[in-house]
């Protein structure tokens, strides 16, 4: 009798697995099909420096140009209206990069790890520095946030022109969202999470987030709260600003705290990196294209950090 | 907030100390508590286990603990400095063995240093409220007993109210020592 029990116990079990990890409902419309990429040669030509400026002048190579990483699941998108301003103000350049994984189908998302992620920013520096760019910088919005400190932490910079600065918008550290951190337990039961788009958004995000890549986000943001609990030295003359919305429910303004103690110069400098905590509710408030209800004051803070962006390189 | 929180937790283990004087048959634990948080911090100190006869023939334990990253992640690195101090009571299934399950709740204060005034504006402070199950075992030859359980915070950061280092899902090690036991 005892024994009946046990197996019906781990059929029902099976049976809960099975049915709760299904496969998502994709459409054409959606960028998980497939059907709607961003890593097509156009695409990445229109996005890239490193493509559309690939004989660059002496002129261009003393340009300022910012490598600028999107986040979790989003794509070059994300960046478009700084974009927009560069090319209105015509003072630096901005190299959109597709992360590895991203903007192409739910299938290619799922496999990719968070060192798939990241590939495409290294690629793209070894490509601008071996073109003889002379005045890099990086920003990083969101998961493109940890991904670019762990280039730091790493010293993937050793043997290329080095960084003149790093910006940070709304970096995760720490998720809002408390449940990812139990990603490794639910993941399985769950399979795949879901969020919803405006109609702006649609097709420019992926809808379906596979657990293995929740797994993933998860994996590098708690390596990238131990470096920073363990202290990551920045070089001497690289700049880094955070710029933290104060309410945020997706990265946990916590992450600027811990970014701001983690993140140190030599202490014979008397110097730390520069913090900003934004007066918005918006996650990665420097993008509103797409959004509903933006305000007159979400324009303003978007306006005046892409130009402190600006004030900065020229500097 | 956080020295409230102090002060509630020196009154608790003043009571806990007359109640213990007031009958024989109760029992007083005193011991260390190790916490690990998932995904998160270290976070270690102290405790206070006690039951009696009057407490449904010490099916009830009433406890209360103090851990905090201070003495855990934060001590060698830039984990933030925080504080949790609980007061709970648990039932325990088959007191009368030396093996026990247990199940029980908690309340009590979370407080995180945020260590400069421009962090002041983010949540650091909030009311805590967990379930707890686990592992009691009372061993034979000497008043000593240890348990291992698994929490659950229901109260955890949400990036808008509550703070951000406050985790959902915790893990403990106990060991106490019975004061006046042989």
């Amino acid at each position: 009798m005892k024994k009946n029990t046990l197996y019906i116990a781990l059929l029902a079990i099976s049976g809960l697995l099975i049915a709760c990890n299904p496969t998502p409902d994709i459409t054409n419309n959606m960028l998980d099909s497939g059907q709607i990429s961003y890593a097509i040669t156009d695409s990445l030509q229109k996005h890239l420096v490193s493509e559309y400026l690939s004989n660059p002048t002496s002129l261009q190579k003393n340009t300022p140009v910012i490598i600028a990483a999107h986040g979790y699941t989003a794509t070059t998108f994300e960046w478009d209206e700084l974009r927009h301003y560069a090319d209105s103000a015509k003072t630096f350049y901005v190299s959109q990069v597709l992360l590895g994984g991203h903007g192409r189908s739910y299938a290619e998302f799922k496999k990719a790890t968070w060192e798939d992620w990241q590939s495409s920013i290294k690629d793209e520096y070894i490509k601008l520095s071996n073109l003889g760019f002379t005045k890099i910088y990086l920003a990083g919005s969101s998961t493109g946030g940890p991904l670019v400190i762990n280039l730091v932490k790493t010293n993937f910079f050793a043997n290329y022109t080095k960084p003149k600065g790093i910006f940070l918008v709304d970096p995760i550290i720490v998720s809002s969202n408390k449940t990812l951190t139990m990603v490794g337990l639910l993941g399985p039961v769950l399979g795949y999470t879901t969020v919803e788009l405006s109609t702006g958004e649609a097709g420019k995000w992926y809808i379906y987030r596979p657990q293995e890549t929740l797994k993933q986000l998860m994996s590098l943001i708690n390596i990238t709260r131990l470096d920073l609990e363990k202290g990551i030295t920045l070089p001497d003359n690289l700049y880094v600003k955070v710029y933290k919305s104060k309410t945020d429910d997706v990265a946990d303004p916590i992450s600027a705290l811990l970014i701001y103690k983690g993140l140190k110069y030599d202490w014979s400098l008397y110097k730390n990196i520069d913090v900003e905590l934004v007066d918005s509710k918006i996650h990665v408030f420097t993008r509103l294209s797409g959004r509903e209800g933006v305000t007159d004051h979400d324009r303003t803070l978007q306006h005046n950090t892409f130009k402190e962006m600006e004030t900065k390189m020229k500097q | 907030m956080r020295k409230l929180g102090f002060v509630i937790f020196i009154a608790l283990t003043y009571c806990f100390q007359a109640i213990a004087q007031i009958t024989s048959s109760d029992e007083l634990g005193v011991g260390l508590r190790f916490q690990k948080t998932e995904q998160l911090y270290w976070e270690n100190g102290v405790g206070l286990d006690y039951t009696s006869d009057l407490l449904l023939h010490k099916h009830i334990h009433l406890k209360m603990s103090y851990a905090t990253s201070r003495i855990g992640s934060a001590m060698i690195g830039n984990a933030l400095k925080q504080d949790n101090y609980l007061i709970g009571a648990d039932w325990r299934f088959r007191p009368q063995k030396d093996f026990q399950i247990f199940a029980g709740l908690n309340t009590g204060f979370f407080h995180a240093d945020m260590e400069s005034s421009a962090f002041d504006v983010l949540p650091h402070n909030s009311m805590l409220f967990s379930l707890e199950t686990g592992l009691f075992y009372k061993f034979k030859f000497i008043p000593m007993a240890t348990n291992l359980s698994v929490g659950y915070n229901l109260i955890n950061g949400d990036g808008v109210s509550k703070p951000g280092t406050l985790f959902p899902v915790y893990y403990q090690l106990s060991v106490f020592y019975y004061i006046g036991k042989k």
